[in-house]
């Protein structure tokens, strides 16, 4: 009976490693930039002060970094739709193509959404992907300051942010991370609405669980 | 939305023929002479043998010294916890960090029923992942990880392999044979095992800091694109030993939660480091 469980349970290697195409849309962004500055989503602006609704991941109280060196909690993300995914910079073979499957889904957009929606890449790698290697990171990926923001977090944090998108990871021998391949979408409440799981995936569902977000958002939103 | 859940019932067998009282040599001194806390045993150092692997990972997992709580926490403990902790209770907690059903047998927020003695000393069940990890942190313990439960749950009555131990295989499979009653026995209930240790198996599940680095879909039925398509990892795997039946079950429970569910035979124990440095000791 529970053989079922653990027929075809493999971990499969995507190996193709993509060329990451580059050019962030910022000139479609109909939304001024705050303050000027070249400051990421996650470091514009103080922490929401709306109290979380019950599911939303913004109830967390984990602190995290941004790769500007700013410490923010997730509640920052409050008030727009939010794309996140839990990645590590040194990944040999499913994180290039989920960081293009984001910029796929950026593309995707209708132009006023597309303004609209950040991403947030979360670092599994705690010991490594320290503030100035996801820097370099971004700078590599042509991830604009616009809509991308790039955290690292303390591994406990990290386990109960994977938890509760139910992402599974685990790190092997050589520092490689096995982890679902799953990327989310985020209400502007900050509940989870919509994950995208495998790689290489249609994007279709993501851009309608997206507009629905915006559309909700305008209606409670700031 | 996760089709796994109904099937957790079935795969959800606890066991429960519980030996007689035995209690072994519960809160020893460990081998470099560290007195642990009543409640705590220490586990010696050892290696845990993961069930799936990928080649790039070790066959063999080192896992350092540890303190484990000898049984799993009590309904009696973990109201002593929500009392303390109201954010905890019944009709605060929220849905994000327990699902509904979260401590769904109790009568009430502090109440734990009629048979409210009773159910003081048995396992407390209906608790999320979130809440067991909120539980050990305000006892300023942490959830075992996989790797360490394993390694404890490994020992047998009298020999720190018990599968070299053919009386405890036989009483393991016994038990995750037994399909679970309703009423949960007391915790210490079952025969200790070399350590010190009860209940690690004929009892409930529980759950593990790292419940969520098997790799290992809950629902796999076959190598569907998707499944292809769900982890990053190199190669496919294969068990280290397929006749271990009860670890493939507890690794497929395992594989198949969610942080969030309750579920009413899936408890909890803490785990601590051990105190370091430890006092100068000869063996070490």
């Amino acid at each position: 009976m529970k053989s079922r469980l653990f027929h075809g349970m493999r971990i499969l290697c995507v190996a193709s490693i993509l060329g990451l195409g580059v050019g962030v849309r910022a000139k479609d962004d109909p939304r001024p930039q705050a303050t000027g500055t070249n400051l990421p989503p996650c470091c514009r602006r103080a922490e929401a002060v709306a109290k979380p609704t019950d599911r939303s991941l913004y109830q967390l109280e984990s602190e995290w970094t941004s790769d500007v060196g700013k410490k923010v909690r997730l509640g920052v993300f409050h008030g727009r739709p939010l794309v996140l995914v839990l990645f590590f910079t040194q990944c040999e073979y499913a994180c290039p193509v989920l960081v293009s499957d984001l910029k796929r889904l950026q593309e995707a957009l209708p132009g006023e959404l597309r303004g609209a929606v950040d991403f947030a890449l979360v670092s599994l790698d705690t010991a490594r992907d320290t503030p100035e290697v996801l820097a370099r990171y971004r700078a590599e990926h042509g991830l604009g300051t616009d809509h991308w923001s790039l955290l690292t977090g303390k591994a406990d944090d990290v386990r109960e942010l994977a938890a509760l998108l139910g992402v599974n990871y685990r790190r092997d021998q050589r520092g490689q991370f096995s982890h679902s391949n799953v990327f989310t979408v985020l209400d502007a409440e900050g509940e989870v609405i919509q994950q995208t799981v495998g790689l290489n995936q249609d994007p279709r569902d993501a851009v309608r669980a997206l507009s629905k977000a915006r559309r909700d958002g305008k209606r409670t939103g700031p | 939305m996760n089709p796994a859940r109904n099937r957790l019932p079935v795969a959800c067998r606890t066991l429960l023929v519980a030996v007689a009282l035995w209690h072994g040599s519960v809160g020893a001194l460990d081998s470099a002479g560290v007195p642990a806390f009543p409640d705590l045993a220490v586990i010696p150092a050892g290696v845990h043998r993961p069930l799936f692997r990928t080649p790039d990972e070790p066959k063999e997992i080192p896992v350092a010294a540890f303190q484990l709580e000898i049984s799993p926490v009590t309904q009696g403990q973990f109201l002593e916890f929500v009392r303390a902790n109201p954010r905890w209770r019944r009709s605060n907690a929220k849905r994000l960090f327990a699902d509904e059903g979260y401590l769904g047998d109790w009568s009430g927020d502090l109440d734990l029923g009629p048979d409210a003695t009773a159910r003081a000393a048995r396992p407390v069940t209906r608790v999320s992942w979130f809440a067991a990890k909120a539980y050990a942190s305000w006892k300023g313990r942490r959830l075992p990880t996989t790797s360490e439960w394993e390694l404890a749950s490994a020992a047998g009555f009298a020999r720190a392999d018990g599968a070299a131990e053919p009386e405890f295989r036989s009483a393991v499979r016994r038990w995750y044979g037994t399909p679970a009653s309703e009423v949960l026995a007391p915790v210490r209930s079952g025969r200790a095992n070399l350590h010190g240790v009860h209940d690690l198996h004929g009892l409930v599940w529980e759950w593990t800091s790292d419940f969520n680095s098997a790799l290992v879909t809950g629902d796999a039925r076959g190598d569907t694109g998707i499944e292809r398509m769900l982890f990053c990892g190199a190669g496919s795997q294969g068990a280290t030993d397929r006749g271990d039946f009860p670890a493939f079950m507890r690794s497929g429970l395992r594989s198949s939660l969610k942080a969030s569910y309750v579920l009413p035979n899936l408890g909890f124990r803490c785990a601590l480091d051990l105190p370091r440095p430890s006092v100068s000791s000869p063996s070490r």
